[in-house]
């Protein structure tokens, strides 16, 4: 169980298990590839991590150069900043400044959001439990581990 | 088109800043099945300063209504709200007012 403490500057103190930090890692590592290989934008997971704004497609065309390049750098760099934060092996222990903190929120949203996509999951599945003999169960189990993870981050830091 | 002046809209205007002649753009946040319902309403607060109750009640609206306008005004500003939202992962969307 990752271990959440909030410090009295409002810092958090994350404490992670080597098994944990390594499926962090290999998270993080699948986000490093997808945002680096620009796929394109038929594909549903790009789709959903960089949305259209606008139903218009000269205006989403105008929107879209406006606004992607810094979309694609933000995602980028919170990754740089949980990447940092996890090093390159065993277990973890770090304090995140609110900063990092956003970059963790950030990081893990568009995990989930990339491997909900890629499931394929809606309402209904999202609130089932895991069948076992599912070929999904695993993926299934880290979407709902990193959901479980981002949820403690949020307790701690919605204290006030 | 010929500009129709009308004494009742003038007096309209005076008093509302999103004048019917200027309808605000909104900016539309849609229900996902992946966003934690605690993230939602934390990204509401910390993007627009919304207290606790105001973006839990927006956050339940996008919930069970699919969808929810969470701000609005000229288009710059909606634009600027929409790329805020899309960088915090929620799927948000501008639209001119009816």
């Amino acid at each position: 169980m990752p271990t959440i403490d909030r410090e009295a500057n409002g810092d958090l103190r994350v404490a992670l298990e080597e098994y944990e930090a390594e499926l962090l890692r290999r998270v993080a590592g699948e986000m490093k590839l997808l945002l680096d290989a620009d796929i394109p934008h038929s594909d549903p997971v790009a789709n959903r991590l960089f949305p259209a704004a606008y139903a218009d497609l000269d205006e989403e065309r105008d929107y879209r150069r406006m606004t992607r390049d810094d979309l694609h750098e933000a995602k980028r760099a919170a990754l740089a900043s949980v990447s940092e934060g996890l090093g390159e092996a065993g277990s973890v222990e770090t304090t995140l400044a609110s900063g990092e903190v956003d970059a963790w929120l950030t990081f893990l949203t568009d995990s989930r959001l990339a491997l909900g996509t890629r499931l394929n999951v809606d309402e209904e599945s999202m609130a089932r439990e895991v069948d076992p003999d599912s070929p999904d169960a695993v993926a299934m189990s880290v979407l709902h581990w990193l959901g479980f993870l981002q949820e403690s981050l949020l307790e701690h830091i919605s204290q006030e | 088109m010929q500009p129709t002046i009308t004494p009742e809209r003038t007096d309209d205007i005076s008093h509302d800043e999103s004048a019917q002649a200027d309808r605000p753009w909104l900016v539309i946040v849609w229900n996902d099945p992946v966003n934690l319902m605690s993230y939602v309403t934390y990204v509401l607060q910390k993007l627009f300063g919304y207290s606790r109750d105001k973006a839990t009640q927006l956050m339940l609206q996008v919930h069970n209504q699919g969808k929810s306008v969470v701000s609005s005004g000229a288009r710059e500003k909606a634009e600027l709200d929409c790329y805020r939202l899309h960088a915090h992962g929620l799927w948000a969307t501008i639209s001119k007012s009816e």
